[in-house]
């Protein structure tokens, strides 16, 4: 079947969006729930989470049910709902030195105060199938053992960044101005962008491209390799003023990784101090927040010499919406723009009298002439 | 959007049942009118006004994400979404098509949630959204035709850099562009862009028009309705209002010229005044057929329906093809 | 009446402050403020250009003169704190206060900037037909043939190779490439080109016959020009009056042959006899 040619195209849509559905069912286990993949494939829900810029932890696992598993598409299904939502309030600034963490390293220093706190993680797992995964039931809670006795961790750290500042080494960043921060989902960012706007769209970049661009400077493509004053997740409070009193109320808590970096990269020639970048988002996703932390220190250089260090290249690229779509759109149909080509490309090869080339001729030549006039 | 049958799960977050409970209902209830909520379609109407007063300029404004991907057609259905009432009709085409897939996704949207009429006869319509195309019949002052827009800027061609355009936009500043055309006629003889071809607004603004064929491109110059452009993934909206000069960028001696189709004409209703596509049949053979599928539908009843029919004033654009290159395939103009 | 002339300009790059003037330029021995750390790139500099004449600013680098030569160019980037006046015979007012579409237009058909740099000056991308039709079809040229024909006429005049004309910018030479950005600096006959540092990146002979070719151009085109350079071969060879430079103030100024051959100031004195 064709798909335009033909007659009641919404019927078409509505037979497609069946079959897509049946691919989910037509399996012999049980629907799996949306608390299981809350529960169990947590990574899924909080990188839908991270990238469609919504907090909300089973809202997240339903797309990911209904995506299949495919987190840019459940990222895009709770930012076209959160696009219908009113907006009731907006929660006060909150430092994320208030942190409650989890998991805490700091890989510029070997001791820190509050310590480092390993915490959850499998970086240090070697990589080997577990089979005992497949087909368990009944497991074990590993760690029902434990005799956690004696000291509690304190509920907040001090943050290592702010040892370096107090010293001096670390530039300041530029403190807030009066006006209220940047917000991309309601004002549409242009050039140049502020710092709130960059790390907001950084913060809702798609894993890998935030990944792969960061990536990029740290192999040779830039000149930022920053080391790594801590990587922390835990949770920061959700706090607004309360509409009667104005006392502050802490109403929630997200959970959040957060990532801060220096910069061997004077920012000052006068007084040299190290630059600095910084990375935040929701969910568990440290690979991603070390990456933004790079992108946020090598896009304050502001060059155009390296992709990593423009900051127009990396927002206009990195964010997974924009990118999913106009990179499917080139399966929508094109055969009016095809049919203008044609008549350049035939107009031309006239005027050049070549129009009795062989066919392999003609379409190299095609193949060159097109670079230039098939560029919607 | 696909209705999921969720499992109820016990659970202390009441809330986030109440909302996918309502999400259970049968179509889109639970949504704002027409989708967007009335907030953000003020502010969308505002854009437009603002576009309508400066036309040809690339208006910022914050584009929602849509149920649609970015990148098929959410700039153009914001826009359509924000300017429908009730007692609109409705007309949604890709590609010259009013049953391609895409529009018929778009058409079933405006449908279910701004209680639109929807026809796909383009004279009955008020609004009509389009992708890559402008009707062949001559629309009047009381409609509105809505493009969607994947690229906004025809400076992109010369500099991908969305600062440093905004700057010559600001001044006026199309030296680039016009070296641009002037190596695209060292290089070929003759200016070589196909769609998207750069236009010039009012003496003033440099706008690309969104793919559209070079075909359409005359149609914007002093028609009577109003054309919106409308960019979801770059969240930028432009207009031209009615009686607005557009003129595309060419030189007094290597003028524009739109497609030929030399001798052809529709397979379907016998035209030789629209734009054709080629089909290359299972024989082998190569027909053309118009594009624009409900004005051939038209012509199949009344041959010499013209493209003004409903019209008191004459149109003055298309088929035509400057003389220049009307030669060996030569246009078949009026 | 002269065409240009500037009055008391000054730019200091930095937050500035009162004692920047005073603490700076020739007797100082510096243009660094030692208050407040600012650059005095230039200061209280007044010149005047008369038509059809040829003006040299010579002085080594840092001395200010290509921070000077940028702002009698129009130069977009206006770094710094900018004071004093130029005004130009065929505009009203003070050419440091128009905005940007009065520059745009005044550059476009009245003065014209040849860059030290070639990148800031030409697109490489583009071919070298292509940067000099840039100024003609800014300037509002909307025939094919005419543009064609300007342009081939330009490289004639300015000795390149007419069949070069649509190869990249980025094939040619730098004796080249610094040609085209001279037939583009002529294209819309402006009433003044400033060179800033004609000779940078040129082998000596090719320095040679670039100058003599602009020497021979300006004359027969009767266009004046302002002639940047640390070289005093370059000065000696096109400018009929010269200004010295250092430290962002001008120390010495008059008859080119004058300045040369009888230096007055101590540092004109040394810069003419540390001359190879």
């Amino acid at each position: 079947m064709g798909y335009v040619a033909v007659k009641a195209g919404e019927e078409l849509i509505e037979r497609a969006e069946e079959l897509f559905e049946k691919q989910r069912l037509e399996g012999e286990t049980d629907p799996v729930s949306v608390d299981q993949l809350d529960e169990q494939l947590g990574r899924l829900s909080a990188q839908a989470m991270s990238e469609g810029g919504l907090y909300a932890p089973r809202l997240a696992a339903l797309a990911v049910k209904q995506a299949q598993g495919d987190t840019v598409e459940a990222s895009f299904l709770l930012r076209a709902y959160r696009s219908t939502l009113e907006r009731w309030d907006e929660t006060t600034v909150v430092d994320p030195a208030e942190m409650v963490t989890t998991r805490r390293v700091s890989p510029a220093y070997k001791d820190i105060p509050g310590g480092q706190i390993l915490g959850p993680t499998k970086d240090y797992t070697q990589r080997l199938l577990d089979f005992d995964l497949d087909g368990e039931d009944d497991p074990e809670d590993p760690t029902q053992e434990w005799d956690i006795g004696g000291e509690e961790p304190p509920d907040t750290l001090d943050n290592v960044m702010d040892v370096l500042r107090d010293q001096g080494l670390v530039h300041e960043p530029d403190g807030p101005t009066d006006d209220d921060p940047a917000d991309i989902t309601r004002d549409p960012v242009t050039y140049p962008a502020g710092r709130d706007a960059v790390l907001q769209a950084l913060a809702r970049g798609e894993t890998g491209a935030v990944t792969a661009l960061g990536y990029s400077a740290l192999r040779g493509y830039g000149q930022v390799h920053p080391t790594l004053a801590e990587v922390r997740v835990g949770r920061l409070p959700v706090k607004i003023e309360h509409p009667y009193t104005g006392v502050e109320a802490t109403v929630t808590s997200v959970e959040v990784s957060e990532s801060e970096a220096v910069v061997p990269v004077y920012a000052k020639r006068d007084d040299p101090q190290f630059a600095f970048g910084y990375g935040l988002t929701f969910g568990r996703n440290e690979r991603k927040v070390i990456a933004m932390t790079i992108l946020d220190a090598s896009i304050q250089l502001d060059t155009e010499d390296e992709p990593a260090e423009n900051p127009e290249f990396v927002l206009n690229t990195v964010d997974g919406l924009d990118s999913f779509g106009f990179i499917e759109h080139l399966k929508l149909p094109h055969y009016v723009t095809f049919q203008s080509i044609l008549d350049r490309i035939r107009a031309i090869r006239e005027n050049e009298s070549v129009g009795a080339g062989t066919a392999d001729e003609s379409s190299r030549d095609a193949d060159e002439q097109l670079a230039e006039a098939s560029d919607d | 959007m696909t209705d999921t049958e969720t499992p109820r799960a016990e659970t202390s977050y009441e809330s986030v049942d109440a909302v996918l409970d309502s999400l259970d209902d049968e179509g889109l209830d639970g949504y704002s009118y027409a989708y967007l909520d009335e907030h953000t379609k003020r502010e969308v109407r505002r854009s437009i006004l603002k576009a309508v007063a400066i036309p040809g300029h690339q208006v910022p404004y914050a584009s929602r994400p849509m149920p649609l991907a970015r990148g098929w057609g959410t700039g153009g259905i914001q826009a359509s979404l924000s300017i429908l009432g009730p007692t609109d009709t409705f007309k949604v085409i890709d590609q010259g098509s009013d049953e391609s897939v895409n529009a018929a996704n778009i058409r079933r949207l405006a449908r279910d949630t701004a209680a639109v009429e929807t026809t796909t006869d383009t004279t009955d319509s008020d609004v009509i959204q389009t992708r890559h195309r402008i009707p062949e019949e001559a629309l009047s002052e009381d409609q509105i035709l809505v493009l969607q827009v994947p690229v906004t800027d025809a400076l992109r061609k010369v500099d991908p850099s969305d600062a440093a355009n905004r700057r010559r936009h600001a001044h006026k500043n199309y030296g680039k562009m016009w070296v641009h055309l002037y190596e695209n006629v060292v290089e070929w003889g003759e200016i070589n862009i196909a769609s998207r071809y750069p236009t010039m607004v009012a003496g003033r603004y440099l706008m690309d028009p969104s793919p559209i064929p070079r075909w359409d491109v005359p149609k914007l110059d002093d028609a009577d309705n109003l054309f919106v452009f409308a960019a979801g993934r770059e969240a930028r909206l432009y207009a031209v209002p009615p009686n607005t000069d557009v003129e595309p960028l060419a030189f007094e001696d290597r003028e524009f010229q739109v497609e030929r189709f030399g001798d052809a004409t529709c397979q379907f209703c016998g035209s030789d005044d629209t734009y054709l596509v080629e089909i290359e049949g299972d024989d082998g053979e190569t027909r053309y057929v118009c594009n624009d599928t409900s004005f051939c539908e038209k012509r199949q009843d009344d041959p010499e329906l013209a493209k003004d029919h409903h019209r008191e004033r004459d149109v003055s654009w298309g088929p035509g093809t400057p003389s220049e290159g009307a030669d060996a395939t030569g246009g078949d103009g009026t | 009446m002269s065409l240009l002339s500037a009055d008391g300009v000054t730019r200091i790059y930095g937050s500035g402050c009162e004692a920047c003037r005073d603490r700076t330029g020739d007797a100082a021995g510096t243009n660094q403020c030692p208050a407040c750390g600012s650059v005095v790139a230039c200061a209280d500099v007044d010149l005047d250009l008369q038509p059809r004449e040829v003006l040299g600013i010579v002085g080594e680098s840092g001395s200010g003169k290509s921070s000077l030569a940028e702002l009698l160019a129009l130069e977009p980037n206006q770094d710094g704190h900018v004071h004093g006046s130029v005004e130009y015979a065929n505009h009203p007012g003070n050419l440091l206060d128009v905005d940007y579409e009065t520059r745009h237009a005044l550059r476009n058909g009245h003065i014209s900037l040849v860059h030290q740099h070639i990148r800031d000056g030409l697109d490489l991308d583009f071919s070298g037909g292509g940067n000099v039709a840039e100024k003609l079809l800014a300037s509002g040229w909307r025939n094919y043939e005419d543009v064609r024909e300007r342009v081939a006429s330009l490289f004639e005049e300015t000795e390149i190779p007419v069949e070069r004309m649509d190869d990249p910018t980025h094939t040619y030479s730098g004796g080249m490439q610094r040609r085209v950005q001279i037939a583009r600096a002529l294209a819309i006959n402006p009433e003044i080109v400033v060179l800033d540092e004609p000779t940078t990146g040129l082998d000596v002979s090719v320095q040679a016959r670039v100058l003599d070719m602009f020497r021979r151009i300006q004359r027969e085109e009767d266009v004046a020009a302002i002639v940047v350079s640390h070289d005093l071969g370059v000065v000696r060879l096109l400018a009929d009056r010269t200004l010295v430079m250092r430290h962002g103030r001008v120390i010495e100024s008059g008859l080119t042959d004058r300045v040369l051959e009888d230096p007055h100031h101590e540092y004109t004195q040394t810069l003419i006899n540390s001359a190879i």
